[in-house]
């Protein structure tokens, strides 16, 4: 049997759980950490969990308050085949082996995922032209079963699109997953391995960057010693390489904006449209979603300094995405928008992908650039640096013969199995009859279960992310509320102290009357 | 499924529209009536408006010399008609899906899990919402904590007795943002500022003066292209064609949507994106035996408009099951 590992919040409010607070080092135990990994984003946790089929004391800290709460929450959701990309890359070679992966990890995770194919078009001569380009590298790239489609055939595969049409190209394995539970389930198996996870612990500081142990210096004045550190910080990744002086680079945030469809959109697109890629961009794509709803988007908007809260969105470039997507299929315009989302990518100056070992002192690998695809890479990704490890930092490796590589059969989604259409169960736990959300008809039941689940999420976006209510047709009007009962009433946490992403986004302000 | 139950009429929400069909069918001498309800009270949107000392009463009952009463009080009038009446009342019982030419809902419940019923007739009440930032079109910026709809302040605020901010910033500026404004400075808080993407309020002068008892907010209208929202980890302020109007909390008020999802699910007739149903004179759906009252129909109608819509729509399925019978 393998030991759990230990996890805490640093969330010092009285009414917060007393068993999850991280109130010294000493709960961590006074061994240093083998390897700790800085930011829970896609990367990370995947990182987490490869590593946590080894004999090793690792820990996992974000300075969010769950995992993946960063740009890996506003992505497009595509596990990619690679066949657009920089042919001879380590990119490349990253997303051409994780795409043969995900099949099996996705089983393994528990995570829905589903081979719905891209259907890539063009709609005037000069894409005509480019399309054959297209084709080839797609070949080089090793994804040899995309096809080349007429219009006739293009139309027939997806009646609803431009008529426009001059040719396509079909490529079958691209995929669509849900991007929130892949970094929970990530991280559950690793919790379950004994990897440590601390969340709201921001790194500050490094002291004693040249030793074999170094020291972390984090936001909440505790300093957590280790031998290995690993910066997969994202957007934070470059201030934190000048904690500790590693090789300079660049971050350029480039924002990416979408638009969200209700559900009775994707019964009439069922492949992802691309547009034939631009030296600039992809452009604007139409996503069905494993939810079930279409997206369009991203768009690419270019920020220039590494400044983490540009993730709004605006009216311009929604319009212009409405714009962009319609030239694929024409009838989204009368398609019901409920929402609207944008991430940001962290996009390197000096190119995507820098990785860097041993940078600027043993032991210290910079993880920065992983701009576009992190989503498909990271199992490949993380196996890439536990490589680099074992040969460039001298890391032991041996295999944990308890750790397990997979999450219960209980830990698919509700939404994926609806577990109200179970009447047996229904009549056990009426709570799992009694739907909270209305529009993603999820039951109370459900919320229940996620409280308790591994990472003790306590936020009303860890909840949302996990169980999809709020994030529906209404966005919340009918069951944002209900919810936070559930949470307050569940954690014995008074209702004014809920928060949407953790301490200093209370529901309540403070000050206020009780009225 | 052989377990489904059948009725000769059954009726989706219970809010104005839905009680008022249903006492009326009932009158009219129909036999097996069921309303089905998915949160746990009758009254649908009203119900949500607690009867409070010092609070604001927000909806007027026309039929008894325009008095304005609270929404609670008026849910409890319907749940008398309602309780008098011989329907069937199935509350927490969610309708998730429809098949339009059997005329079958499958509804979900504590008690069941997922059950069918079928009926002669179906009357759809589902009332509307508030429309999300994204369908307004013109609301953007960042996304962060105490950006509320009205009816989310209304269970903080009414059944919870919290009160969420200090200084309020309504988007929206019908009645519900006017009512809104006047809840919140009973309750304690400042008078809000009131933006919304027009020159001048949408509610009546009438109206505005009667909210003044409590609350003299102040109109900030303005046809631009964007309102965005501001702050990073709770709601700061809103920019408004260059300007920044500060606060700690934003409520997005009015802007009905009508709740038609389920007939949009079975393929009946929605105009998009409004989301209106299409409807006949006589409140007919595009399928046969499917009716919609109150609310759903889109458009802006207060509570007593929605439950006299009620009872025509009642008489008109009285008239359809007496026809095809
Ligand atoms: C618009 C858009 C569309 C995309 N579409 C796709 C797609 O379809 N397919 C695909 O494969 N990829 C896609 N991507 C890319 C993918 O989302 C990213 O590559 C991936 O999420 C990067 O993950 P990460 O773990 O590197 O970074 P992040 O998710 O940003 O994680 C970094 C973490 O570090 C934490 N952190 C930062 N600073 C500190 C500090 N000082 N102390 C502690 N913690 C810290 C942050 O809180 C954060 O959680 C898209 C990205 C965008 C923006
Ligand atoms: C936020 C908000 C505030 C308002 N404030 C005021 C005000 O202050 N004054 C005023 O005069 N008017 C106000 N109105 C207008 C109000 O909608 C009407 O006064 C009236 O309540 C409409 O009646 P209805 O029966 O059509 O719909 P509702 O009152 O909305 O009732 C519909 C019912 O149907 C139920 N339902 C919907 N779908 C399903 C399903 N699939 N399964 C089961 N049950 C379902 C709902 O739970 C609900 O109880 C407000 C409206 C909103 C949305």
């Amino acid at each position: 049997m393998s030991v759990s590992g230990k996890l805490f919040y640093n969330w010092s409010d009285k009414d917060f759980d007393e068993s999850l607070k991280f109130i010294d080092t000493e709960q961590l135990g006074d061994i240093p950490y083998d390897v700790t990994i800085i930011g829970a984003g896609v990367v990370g946790c995947a990182l987490a969990y490869k590593l946590s089929m080894y004999k090793l004391r690792i820990l996992l800290l974000d300075k969010n308050y769950d995992v993946g709460e960063a740009t890996s929450k506003g992505n497009s959701a595509i596990v990619h085949t690679g066949f657009d990309a920089a042919v001879g890359t380590l990119e490349s070679e990253l997303i051409t082996k994780a795409s043969r992966h995900w099949p099996e990890l996705a089983k393994k995770l528990k995570i829905p995922y589903e081979e719905c194919g891209a259907l890539l078009i063009a709609i005037n001569d000069e894409q005509n032209s480019q399309l054959d380009k297209v084709y080839e590298k797609a070949l080089n790239n090793g994804v040899t079963d995309v096809q080349q489609l007429s219009a006739e055939q293009a139309l027939e595969l997806e009646p609803q699109i431009t008529k426009n049409v001059l040719r396509g190209i079909l490529i079958p394995r691209e995929s669509i997953a849900d991007p929130f539970s892949t970094s929970i389930a990530y991280s559950e198996i690793a919790l379950a391995n004994g990897v440590d996870i601390l969340f709201g612990v921001e790194v500050i500081g490094i002291e004693n960057v040249d030793e074999k142990v170094k020291s972390l210096i984090t936001n909440c004045g505790k300093k957590i010693d280790t031998r290995i550190i690993v910066n997969v910080a994202g957007l934070g990744s470059r201030k934190i390489a000048d904690l500790y002086g590693g090789e300079p680079f660049d971050i350029n945030p480039r924002r990416g904006q979408f638009l969200i469809f209700d559900k009775f959109s994707r019964s009439v697109i069922n492949h992802i449209l691309l547009p034939i890629p631009t030296e600039k961009t992809k452009g604007v794509l139409v996503i069905p979603t494993i939810f079930g709803n279409l997206i369009a988007g991203p768009s690419a908007e270019d920020f220039t300094n590494d400044d983490e809260t540009v993730a709004n969105t605006t009216i311009e470039q929604l319009q212009s995405l409405l714009n962009g997507a319609s030239k694929l299929y024409p009838g989204l315009n009368e398609q019901p928008v409920i929402g609207t989302f944008s991430g940001v990518r962290c996009n390197c100056k000096q190119g995507s992908y820098w990785l860097r070992s041993n940078d600027g002192h043993r032991g210290i690998i910079t993880v920065s650039g992983i701009r576009s695809t992190g989503f498909t890479s990271s199992p490949a990704l993380a196996e890439f640096l536990i490589s680099e490890m074992q040969e460039k930092l001298g890391l032991n490796l041996e295999l944990n013969p308890a750790a397990v590589d997979s999450r219960s059969e209980s830990s698919w989604p509700g939404w994926w199995k609806r577990p109200y259409s179970n009447n047996e169960l229904v009549k056990e736990s009426p709570e799992f009859g009694r739907v909270i959300c209305y529009c993603e008809q999820i039951s109370h039941g459900e919320i229940i279960q996620h409280l308790d689940s591994p990472l003790k999420p306590r936020t009303l976006d860890a909840i949302k992310r996990r169980t999809r209510a709020q994030m529906g047709r209404c966005q919340g009007f009918d069951c944002m509320v209900n919810v936070a009962e559930i949470i307050s009433n569940q954690c014995n946490i008074p209702l004014k102290k809920i928060t949407k992403r953790g301490p200093g986004s209370e529901i309540i302000s403070t000050n206020t009357s009780q009225y | 499924m052989d377990s489904t139950k059948h009725f000769n009429v059954l009726i989706i929400g219970a809010g104005p529209a839905g009680v008022g069909a249903a006492v009326t069918l009932s009158k009219r001498g129909i036999k097996s009536i069921a309303i089905i309800e998915r949160s746990d009270k009758i009254g649908g949107i009203p119900s949500f408006y607690k009867k409070k000392k010092g609070g604001v009463r927000t909806f007027v009952r026309w039929s008894r010399g325009g008095i304005p009463v609270f929404g609670e009080e008026y849910a409890q009038w319907l749940e008398k008609q309602l309780l008098k009446s011989k329907v069937r009342i199935e509350l927490q019982s969610q309708v998730l899906n429809i098949d339009a030419k059997k005329k079958i809902l499958t509804l979900v419940n504590p008690k069941e899990g997922e059950v069918n019923y079928s009926a002669d007739a179906i009357v759809m009440a589902c009332g509307s919402r508030e429309e999300t930032p994204a369908e307004r079109g013109w609301l953007a910026g960042s996304r962060p904590v105490r950006v509320f709809f009205t009816k989310q302040l209304l269970s903080l605020l009414d059944d919870n007795h919290l009160l969420p901010m200090n200084n309020p910033l309504i988007i929206g500026s019908d009645l519900i943002g006017y009512a809104a404004a006047a809840k919140l400075k009973a309750a304690g808080a400042s008078d809000a500022v009131i933006v919304d993407n027009c020159n001048r309020p949408k509610c009546s002068i009438f109206e505005r003066l009667y909210f003044r008892m409590w609350s003299n907010p102040k109109y900030q209208g303005l046809k631009s292209k964007s309102i965005e929202i501001t702050g990073n980890k709770a709601a700061s302020g809103v920019r408004l064609n260059g300007k920044n109007i500060p606060c700690d909390g934003i409520v997005i008020c009015g802007e009905l949507i009508p709740n038609s999802e389920l007939a949009l699910i079975g393929n009946i007739k929605v105009e998009l994106p409004s989301r209106k149903p299409v409807v006949t004179e006589d409140y007919q759906l595009s399928e046969s035996g499917w009716f919609a009252a109150g609310n759903i129909l889109g458009g802006f109608h207060g509570a007593e408009w929605c439950y006299f819509n009620g009872r025509r729509v009642a008489r008109a399925v009285v008239n359809y099951l007496s026809e095809s019978s």
